[in-house]
């Protein structure tokens, strides 16, 4: 383009290699559009963009690319289209899980220049950050919570990664969870809050439920939808102030809707299914204590008065939003949070602790996604060294930055930008040794187990004393005294494509140990047989005193059962847990803290 | 709540609509805001392009707000807009005076004064914004503005009194949570400001940052000062003329002149004026946000001067 502002910004030959360049976006929703639209007003010349969300009602009021007209349509597909119009860059949409395998092998990644994560979940942040350790890509981390927020450059080897340190990531919650299978109150807290008061007191289409929809099952979805409807029914019960609709109410939303559930098998195959709250006769005895979990008899009339008081009000007030300290509002959301709590089967809890719940849900704020996503865009310049004028610069004078002043961190800085600190040498992802394992699909069936652990043994120089874990199901495989599986096939025990298999020195008695090396297996290879990585894993000492206090404390959470084939389930994710709290090493906490006492949440 | 019909209640001028208009724009519409008016009478050029989304390429040479207003509409058709396809510069005084608060951006400081003695004669609150490339700032007038904070209260509790030259502590309330069994402090904080034409001419760091403060300081803060003073257009200057007037802001800030960089002083007149979609995208979302702060009467406001250094990410707050 003749006369570009950001050829003259970074320069021709900079501006050049941005047109040049192909950017992975994972995550479509309140950052992912805010970075996308910056991606393409910055030029680049190929973004995908990967998310398995449709868009639901509540994402409107912040995910500035979608409107009411696209509600249940692909985020990914959708922010690409609105997009368009002013678009220099080919754009690619995928509606998928970036955690698929088989759509997104470790080597879809390797195209990409930078992977910008925009994402709402712990879990897929932390399966890109290990792909880009794999791959050695650089990842731009970002994330908000209310007015907090942060971004992250993160280069594999030289910088601290996502999981240096522990993240107070807030929890966040997928719409059907929280409108059709509960696992938890605070699911049923969410629902009352965010979706039944809404529907009911609140004039339609502006409802504040902040969830996702985070189901593919289209059956599932229509339900959803109908019940949406549904409620407008209701909501004109409660504008019209008719009193004796108040069973009516009681009956739909736990009854009816439980019954419509109960239909979804798909649903219930390995859930517990619920208990519609039949025969309801509701009373006059109320429970003048907070602080007790009340009878589901007195919930029950609790919930007809305080249903009862709003509609009253709603004559007069025309809407009602909730607050916490409004006694009506909120002793309706937690009656109705627990009566659904007791047909999932799901413990319950006094009013009180409902109420300090309900307080801390964070609702997004569009405007420190904005910010975040601004930052984001920005800070990948430097990391793919854009800027014009700049020498090359050295991954640890990259800085990260957060909120500070919306954050009540600082009044005279707006951010505040640390540098990037090194890689934690203790950390449980990026210290590891990583490797790809190129294997041709035919040799899957063929080798076996101990084929593949004698030639790592061979080339790494591992001693007899291993163990061999599949990290993706946490699976055993091997170890001194598991050796079941030996002899099976790798296909026969289920080791695939996109398979990570971790493989650590067991010795007790030696100073000196192998490092644990991850191995990723992928298709490929020119031979009939698989290719080990060329990678050296060295020795690393042994803290042997230290250690073996720490080991048996370890022992006691990891969760060892034999499941049906022989396998055993090891509880990894408790492991590493475990290591980080007892762990010495002190993370720089530079974030700003989300305090997580008292259950934070996060709805994006 | 109170907060929320504040803002539906709200009747606010974007003067521009640039990268940064279209970023405060669609933040604005987003949150709800009752009303929304938009001045600005350009046409959409290629550079637009770069850095707005409520243009497209098939509108290359049309009105700007011609070009932008459905898509602004369609974002959320409850806010009503009005849209103003003049120079702003030809609207009389008393036409600003509807409006609750005024954003301006892309002025240069003639233009900045002339708005902001219009908002100082109608007792309104001013946002102003620009961007100068990977750099950019926001000047905040809200001539006197008292905020209330609620603070959880630590084992040194706030103290009634001036904190800054231009912020007083007026009340400090506290109250129990019951919940979270903590003690908050409701405090009331006066800021006071002052206009456009004094920061720039009268403005200092001395006695307000630390001797390792100042040190540290990124050459953006009196480099967009020195592009802010007094010239018309401030789009070109020199290298050389740019570093001389940096120096003297610097002795006025009470900086080194030796501490900046000519790496930092080509940057700065480079790109001068120029327009960059994340650096809007950045100040466009803290300009909204305490836009809404101030409607909702929450949180204390900007007081009184932001600059992002795009680079190393500073993004200092100044009472200047």
């Amino acid at each position: 383009m003749i006369g570009s502002n950001t050829e003259k910004l970074l320069g021709t030959e900079n501006h050049r290699k941005l047109r040049d360049s192909r950017v992975l976006l994972v995550g479509a929703g309140g950052i992912g559009c805010e970075l996308l639209k910056n991606l393409v007003l910055m030029g680049f010349g190929e973004i995908h963009v990967v998310d398995l969300d449709t868009i639901d009602l509540s994402n409107l009021n912040r995910q500035f690319l979608f409107r009411q007209r696209d509600i249940k349509q692909s985020k990914a597909t959708t922010a690409v289209k609105a997009i368009e119009h002013v678009s220099n860059s080919k754009l690619v949409a995928h509606q998928a899980n970036i955690m698929d395998v088989d759509n997104f092998p470790l080597r879809w990644f390797d195209q990409f220049a930078i992977i910008f994560n925009a994402l709402d979940n712990l879990e897929a942040r932390r399966y890109v950050n290990q792909m880009t350790q794999f791959l050695h890509k650089p990842l731009l981390e970002s994330g908000t919570a209310g007015f907090d927020g942060y971004i992250q450059p993160i280069i594999p080897g030289f910088t601290e990664c996502f999981d240096c340190t522990t993240k107070e990531t807030p929890k966040t919650f997928p719409v059907c969870t929280i409108r059709s299978t509960p696992s938890q109150l605070i699911h049923c807290i969410v629902w009352a809050k965010n979706f039944l008061f809404p529907q009911l007191f609140a004039p339609s289409g502006s409802t504040t439920t902040e969830e996702d929809l985070g189901t593919n099952n289209a059956e599932e979805i229509k339900r959803i939808q109908q019940e949406t409807n549904e409620f407008h029914e209701l909501q004109e019960y409660a504008k019209a102030g008719d009193e004796t609709k108040i069973s009516d109410i009681i009956e739909k939303i736990f009854v009816h809707d439980i019954e419509k559930l109960l239909k979804i098998e798909e649903l219930w195959k390995i859930r517990e299914k619920p208990t519609p709250f039949y025969n309801v006769v509701v009373g006059e005895s109320l429970n003048p204590n907070l602080n007790v979990v009340w009878s589901i008899q007195e919930e029950a009339n609790a919930f007809a008065h305080a249903t009862r008081k709003l509609m009253r009000r709603m004559v007069v007030e025309k809407q009602i939003e909730f607050d916490k300290d409004d006694t009506d509002t909120m002793e309706f959301v937690s009656t109705a949070a627990n009566i659904r709590a007791h047909v999932f089967n799901l413990p319950r809890k006094s009013l009180f602790d409902i109420k300090q719940i309900a307080g801390n849900i964070i609702p997004a704020i569009a405007t420190t996604n904005a910010v975040i996503a601004g930052l984001s865009a920005l800070a990948s310049l430097r990391v793919l060294n854009l800027i014009k004028s700049k020498s090359e610069i050295k991954p640890l004078e990259l800085n990260m930055a957060f909120t500070a002043k919306a954050s009540n961190i600082s009044s005279n800085r707006y951010l505040s930008n640390p540098q990037l600190a090194p890689p934690n040498p203790r950390c449980p992802v990026c210290s590891i040794i990583r490797g790809v394992v190129h294997i041709p699909s035919s040799a899957l069936k063929t080798t076996k187990l101990s084929d593949l652990i004698e030639s790592m043994r061979d080339k790494f120089l591992y001693p007899g004393d291993i163990s061999l874990l599949d990290k993706s199901t946490q699976r055993l495989l091997a170890d001194y005294d598991f050796e079941d599986l030996l002899e099976k096939t790798l296909a026969e025990i289920n080791i695939k494509y996109g398979t990570i298999l971790s493989i650590s020195d067991e010795r007790c008695d030696e100073e000196e140990l192998r490092s644990t090396l991850d191995l990723y297996i992928d298709n490929g290879g020119d031979s009939s047989n698989f290719e080990l990585p060329d990678v050296e894993v060295p020795l690393y000492k042994a803290l042997k005193a230290e250690n073996d206090e720490e080991e048996e404390e370890v022992e006691e959470n990891v969760v060892q059962q034999a499941s049906t084939t022989g396998e055993i389930i090891v509880d990894q994710e408790e492991k590493s847990k475990k290591r980080q709290l007892d762990d010495a090493w002190e993370p720089a906490t530079k974030m700003p803290k989300i305090d997580d006492d008292s259950g934070v949440i996060l709805l994006d | 709540m109170a907060a929320q019909a504040r803002m539906r209640s709200a009747r606010v001028l974007v003067v521009h609509l640039g990268a940064l208009g279209t970023e405060i724009t669609k933040n604005l519409v987003l949150s709800g805001i009752g009303s929304l008016c938009i001045i600005d009478d350009k046409v959409v050029s290629t550079q637009d392009l770069e850095t707005q989304f409520f243009v497209g390429k098939e509108e290359v040479g049309i009105k700007r707000l011609a070009a932008a207003a459905p898509r602004i509409q369609d974002m959320n058709p409850r806010v009503n807009l009005d849209f103003v396809a003049e120079d702003f510069r030809n609207k009389p005084d008393s036409y600003f005076q509807q409006f609750d608060l005024i954003v301006a951006t892309d002025l240069d400081s003639f233009e900045i004064t002339k708005i902001n003695n219009i908002s100082r004669k109608f007792s309104l609150p001013l946002f102003v914004a620009g961007l100068n490339g990977l750099s950019g700032y926001i000047f905040v007038d809200l001539i006197q503005f008292d905020a209330t904070d609620d603070k959880l209260k630590s084992s040194m509790p706030t103290s009634v009194g001036q904190v800054s030259e231009r912020r007083d502590v007026l009340t400090v309330l506290d109250h129990y949570n019951e919940e979270q069994n903590k003690t908050y402090e409701q405090i009331v904080t006066r800021n006071i400001y002052v206009p456009f034409e004094k920061m720039v001419r009268e403005g200092t760091l001395k006695g307000k940052l630390t001797k390792r403060q100042l040190k540290r300081l990124t050459n953006a803060v009196p480099l967009t000062l020195a592009l802010l003073y007094g010239t018309e257009g401030s789009k070109h200057v020199t290298s050389e003329i740019l570093k001389e007037k940096a120096k003297k802001m610097c002795v006025q800030l009470g900086l080194l002149p030796e501490n900046l960089q000519q790496r930092y002083i080509d940057q700065f007149s480079e790109q001068a004026g120029l327009e960059f979609a994340p650096v809007a995208a950045i100040l466009g979302g803290a300009v909204a946000q305490d836009v809404i702060n101030i409607l909702g009467k929450k949180q204390s406001p900007l007081n009184n001067f932001v600059v992002l250094d795009g680079i190393s990410l500073d993004m200092h707050i100044f009472e200047l």
